[in-house]
């Protein structure tokens, strides 16, 4: 017998992502191409994790479209909302957890899910790029650092300097007035990212936390913004190194149910 | 079905060129006053023979307004500013702002300096309003009103003349409250549809809106009631006319069976009391409105209202659309949200705004709430 083929893709605002699972629901392939939503990324994204799975469009049973740029990626048979799939992905990896913070390239997200992984509470941030991956990539540039090297600097800070968690504009300001009066550049990025976790912690704050807690999303993989999050919360975070592709895996996840359930 | 789909193009054609219709009334000769919203007592000015007009903004960009104005205020005053100060309410005779909220204080202020060739006439209202010293002080605020109407438009006041508007609005609420109710039967009229209707009403004489909306109700249960899967929500806030926005809720299969919008039905929920004199009648109606987030309530039964609404009509959840920077809507959603949750009704905010370019937030989160919902 044929074996099936199901694709999650998530095209975010900075990435695109696709996870391919089999028909026993295993991660079998991912790939992830940093071009998000109106370019060629999520086409990219696509073509890879296919050429790497030796495999033709032809092969996939269904595809789900996630994310952002979900209802422009014509080869998806279906698409949800990134907040369903992320839900999804991540109860799958971690049965028990009930509040995901999910902070992507332009937006972040709370989402409150019961013991069978059902969304019952969301938030989103507002219009703003503060408390999300673009705050981080705009300090990252303004301090001549690789964003991925951002939660090192983080980790040595003695005393993190105090940023503004309101207003991405504003806050360059401050760091820009930080490193002008000599302050040291891992506090700085400390500071950074309590800005980024405070804003959101306050988000989370607002839909209610129930243990356990997972951060999903690009922004997870910082390990400076999950200690200042762990920190403004109080509680411990669940984290996997695949957190940037817990929306595809929740696409893929649902295609499988497309067809299965 | 031919005869429902001209009548609802009818009021979609009212609904999206207002200035059609501001033309008409004045090409006709007949006074036009505008009215802001939220609470303006239209019954005075029908009464004085002038056309009220509806002033609730419109999503255009704000330029001139922003010269009054500071960015952190809600964009439905922001834009009717705007619609003054670049002539597009030429011809209004008057424009009547209630004093409702601190920003319609404001753009009271600011209509004086910004549109000098049409006259502001402020209605001030009370916070106590359910009390003698409450309806004593709305009735002088109506005063106050009529005063004015009469020095600007050269028209007189009678309570005879008002006693027969107060019916007139009268029927228009009873009209549009059983309205609500039948389109709950007819879920293939989309909610676009369903706003247009509401909004419509602004731009046309309570008569001619009430025998049109009559018309559409006796045309449509003589057709066969129908079911649909769609998620049933009520929807809540000061405005939903956004064109998008009410595609989206359509797009996600969800049909709005009840609102507790101040654009759409907040304004139909109370009848003046015939039996009492025209001017003390209209002042009572005032007193008795409640379950709105600019009439002082110190109990804060809002959330109840909802949630007895959606209860009532089978609604399996409530979206909160938000006016951005409405303080009293802000002030009101954290005790709301507290009731719906605890009555187990879900519920979600879209935040929105009159210059907003892009629903892509509120489509996911539409989505997820449906997602929700299933």
């Amino acid at each position: 017998m044929k074996e099936s083929y199901f694709l999650g893709i998530d095209i975010g605002s900075t990435t695109s992502k696709c996870i391919l699972l089999n028909s026993q629901r295993e991660i079998i392939g991912s790939s992830l191409v940093s071009a998000g939503t109106g370019t060629t990324g999520p086409q990219k994204a696509y073509e890879d994790i296919l050429e790497k799975a030796n495999l033709t469009a032809g092969d996939i049973s269904f595809t789900v479209a996630t994310g952002y740029g979900r209802i422009m990626f014509t080869e998806a048979n279906d698409e949800m909302s990134e907040l369903s799939c992320h839900a999804k992905g991540v109860h799958h990896i971690f049965p028990d957890v009930h509040t995901i913070i999910d902070i992507g390239g332009q937006d972040a997200k709370v989402i409150s899910i019961n013991d069978a992984g059902k969304v019952i509470n969301f938030v989103m941030n507002d219009k703003c790029a503060a408390g999300t991956g673009r705050f981080l990539d705009v300090m990252a540039t303004i301090l001549q650092i690789n964003i991925n090297d951002l939660e090192i600097h983080a980790r040595e800070a003695v005393r993190p300097a105090k940023i503004s968690s309101t207003c991405t504009v504003f806050a360059e300001s401050e760091v820009i007035s930080q490193l002008s009066s000599g302050e040291n550049v891992n506090n700085i990025v400390a500071g950074i990212c309590e800005s980024v976790a405070g804003r959101v912690a306050s988000l989370a704050k607002r839909v209610g936390i129930k243990e356990e807690i997972c951060m999903s999303g690009g922004v997870a993989k910082n390990g400076g913004v999950r200690d200042a999050m762990s920190k403004s919360l109080g509680a411990k975070l669940q984290y996997s190194p695949k957190a940037q592709y817990m929306g595809a895996l929740g696409a893929a996840l649902f295609a499988y149910d497309k067809l299965n359930i | 079905m031919t005869k429902v789909n001209e009548l609802l193009e009818q009021f979609h054609k009212v609904a999206v060129s207002p200035e059609e219709q501001l033309k008409s009334y004045l090409s006709q000769g007949r006074k036009v006053v505008a009215c802001v919203p939220v609470y303006t007592p239209e019954e005075l000015i029908h009464s004085m023979n002038l056309v009220p007009f509806g002033a609730w903004g419109a999503e255009i960009e704000v330029r001139e307004a922003k010269k009054y104005f500071p960015a952190f205020i809600c964009s439905i005053l922001q834009t009717t500013l705007e619609m003054g100060i670049t002539g597009k309410y030429d011809g209004i005779s008057a424009i009547v702002i209630p004093s409702l909220c601190d920003s319609l204080k404001c753009l009271g202020e600011n209509w004086k300096y910004g549109v000098p060739n049409i006259p502001f006439i402020p209605m001030t209202y009370p916070q106590n309003r359910n009390n003698d010293n409450g309806r004593a002080f709305t009735k002088a605020g109506y005063l106050r009103v009529i005063d004015d109407l009469e020095k600007i438009t050269g028209k007189k006041f009678s309570e005879a003349e008002l006693a027969k508007s107060n019916k007139v609005y009268n029927l228009h609420n009873q009209a549009m409250r059983r309205l609500s109710d039948v389109l709950v039967e007819y879920p293939w009229i989309s909610a676009s549809q369903r706003n247009d209707i509401f909004k419509s009403a602004y731009y046309m004489t309570k008569e001619e809106h009430t025998t049109l909306v009559n018309q559409l109700m006796d045309l449509l249960l003589e057709m066969p009631k129908e079911t649909s899967n769609m998620k049933k929500i009520i929807t809540t806030g000061i405005i939903a006319d956004s064109r998008d926005l009410l595609t989206i809720i359509g797009e996600n299969d969800m049909q709005i069976v009840g609102d507790d919008i101040a654009h759409e039905s907040r304004q139909y929920r109370t009848d003046v009391n015939e039996s009492k004199d025209a001017l003390e009648g209209l002042a009572d109606k005032f007193s008795r409105m409640d379950n709105c987030s600019v009439l002082y309530d110190v109990d804060k039964k809002r959330g109840d209202y909802i949630a007895e609404m959606a209860k009532r009509t089978g609604a399996d959840g409530v979206v909160v659309v938000m006016t951005k920077f409405c303080d009293p809507e802000e002030f009101d959603y954290p005790i709301m949200k507290k009731k719906f949750d605890a009555a187990g009704i879900p519920s979600v905010l879209i935040e929105v705004d009159m210059q907003m370019n892009n629903y892509e937030q509120a489509r996911t989160a539409l989505q997820t709430f449906k997602d929700m919902l299933n």
